[in-house]
This record gives structure tokens, C-alpha cells and sequence, in this order.
């Protein structure tokens, strides 16, 4: 995971939409990690996704129309 | 109003900046110390209280810290038998421990607890302040088994010197010995030893 200049995470309205988004990325293979929102998005404690931005269509693509996305953030590691 | 009396105890560990904030004290009405930890932030804040001062506080940039020791309307110094105390970090004492007896975190819905617990080792395998040994037993262990969503935050505690302690009988009992992906197979000697002698124990 470390090494990257950046990543993307991906925020959803709640818990479950991430939890159901994670299950279908896992059915998918696509690598992903589950982690707590960055401080500098939101002091809220909410979970999101993070992935390479390199996977970020494919993620998208098996997302679609199945779990709606809230918003998606390039960050730079810290 | 006399001017401030300014103390630059940066670089200077326990007695050093108590001594030299309870001089200036002495001598002066209003005194700034700067120190450079949280440890000499302390020890001065007591010191000043102790002296009858008001006692302000302001962290600034670089983890510096002021510490405005204003006394109280003129009021004397108290006579010299306050003593410099210097109480230092409970760190020095024991090792810093987090203990994962479960592979969730809270009680209440597995679901959520499962969320939780990643989202609590990502968070302490990037955090600055690393435990000194963290310790699984219990359902705790599948966190660190192979396939295990945690594991690889365990293993990056793991590299920067985090001592891992799996429970051996634990292991045992969910017959997963040959599926451990990190750490130590330890006992309950070592496991009771290290939480005992520990300056502070977290449990997720």
C-alpha cells in the first residue's frame, strides 16, 4: 500500500453502502482497502474505501447502478 | 507591570526547565517558559500552581509550547520548600500495550465491530505514536491469520518494531497455528507478564 504518491478514496452516505460496495469489489478482485474517512475530507467517524487511482474505472465500472457513490477524492500520501 | 521573563528551556529534560521556571519565578513577576515537550509542560504548569501563578498555556509550531506564569497580584513567593517535582512520562515505566482480545471492535453488532477494528489498525499502523507490543488472544487472533483484512496493517506494525504476541492456546483451539500470518506464538507467561509491567494498555 505504501510508496504511492497517491490514492484515491471513495465516500458513501453510510456504513452499509460501503460494506455492500466492498463485497461486490471483493467478488470482483479488485484491491481495495477498507479505512476511516482522512481527517482533511471529514472529522465525521465514517469508513471509505481506497484504492490506486489506476483502479479507479474499473471500480467505478462495477459499481455502477449497483451502489451509489457519494463522492470520490484523490489524495497525496501524507 | 514589569517585563516578561523570558525561559527557553527547549532542549532540556526533567529537572532542567522546572529549575530554571522556578528561579525566574523567584525573581520576576511574569514569566514565559518555552519547552519542547509535554512531559516539562506539565512538570512547569504544576511548579506554577504550586507557587500561587496563574498558569497559561499555548502549544505552538513544532511542538513547542509556552507556558505565562503570572503571580497573582503581587503575592509573595511562597518560602522555598516547594520542592521542584518532576514527574516523567509514564512511558519511561512500562511498555505501551494494545491488547485485542476479540477480532472486533465494541460489542453490540459483529458487523459494524468487523469496520471498526480495520478501520482502528489502519489507523494505529500509520499513526506516529506505535504501540510497543500489541497482543492478540481470543477471536483476537484472526486478526492476524492469513486472509485476515488487518493483516497487512499488523505486518507494517510488525516492520517498524511493534513486538506481535498471539495467543498459542488460542490458536490452538481455532486450530489455525499453520495459518498465522504474523507475529509470535506466545503464552500466557509472556502475554500476563507484559500486561502487567504495561505503563498503558489499550483495548480496541
Amino acid at each position: 500500500m505504501s510508496g504511492s504518491p497517491s490514492y484515491c478514496v471513495m465516500l458513501f452516505k453510510s456504513v452499509s453502502y460501503v460494506l455492500k460496495a466492498e463485497k461486490i469489489l471483493k467478488k470482483e478482485n479488485l484491491p481495495h482497502k477498507l479505512i476511516p474517512v482522512p481527517k482533511k475530507i471529514s472529522s465525521d467517524c465514517g469508513v471509505c474505501l481506497r484504492f490506486e487511482p489506476n483502479m479507479r474505472e474499473k471500480i467505478e465500472a462495477a459499481l455502477f447502478k449497483k451502489v451509489e457513490i457519494e463522492e470520490i477524492c484523490k489524495l497525496c500520501e501524507q | 507591570m514589569s517585563e516578561i521573563r523570558i525561559v527557553n528551556a527547549t532542549g532540556l529534560v526533567c529537572p532542567q526547565p522546572v529549575v530554571l521556571a522556578k528561579k525566574a519565578i523567584e525573581k520576576n513577576e511574569q514569566v514565559k517558559v518555552i519547552v519542547d515537550n509535554e512531559t516539562a509542560l506539565e512538570n512547569v504548569r504544576r511548579l506554577g500552581t504550586k507557587m500561587g501563578c496563574t498558569v497559561e498555556t499555548q502549544a505552538k509550531a513544532g511542538g513547542l509550547f509556552e507556558i505565562l506564569l503570572t503571580r497573582q497580584g503581587g503575592t509573595p513567593v511562597p518560602s522555598e520548600n516547594v520542592t521542584v517535582a518532576c514527574k516523567t512520562a509514564p512511558a519511561a515505566a512500562g511498555p505501551f500495550v494494545i491488547v485485542c482480545a476479540e477480532d472486533k471492535m465494541g460489542r453490540g453488532n459483529d458487523e459494524l465491530g468487523s469496520v471498526l477494528i480495520r478501520a482502528f489498525m489502519h489507523t494505529i499502523a500509520g499513526q506516529a505514536e506505535k504501540p510497543d507490543v500489541m497482543i492478540f488472544y481470543n477471536t483476537g487472533v484472526k486478526l492476524a491469520l492469513q486472509g485476515s483484512e488487518t493483516l497487512d496493517d499488523i505486518k507494517e506494525l510488525s516492520a517498524a518494531g511493534v513486538e506481535i504476541l498471539v495467543c498459542g492456546t488460542c490458536l490452538n483451539y481455532f486450530e489455525v497455528k499453520d495459518k498465522l500470518g504474523v507475529g509470535v506464538v506466545s503464552n500466557m507467561y509472556d502475554i500476563a507478564q507484559t500486561m502487567s509491567r504495561a505503563s498503558r494498555l489499550l483495548t480496541p
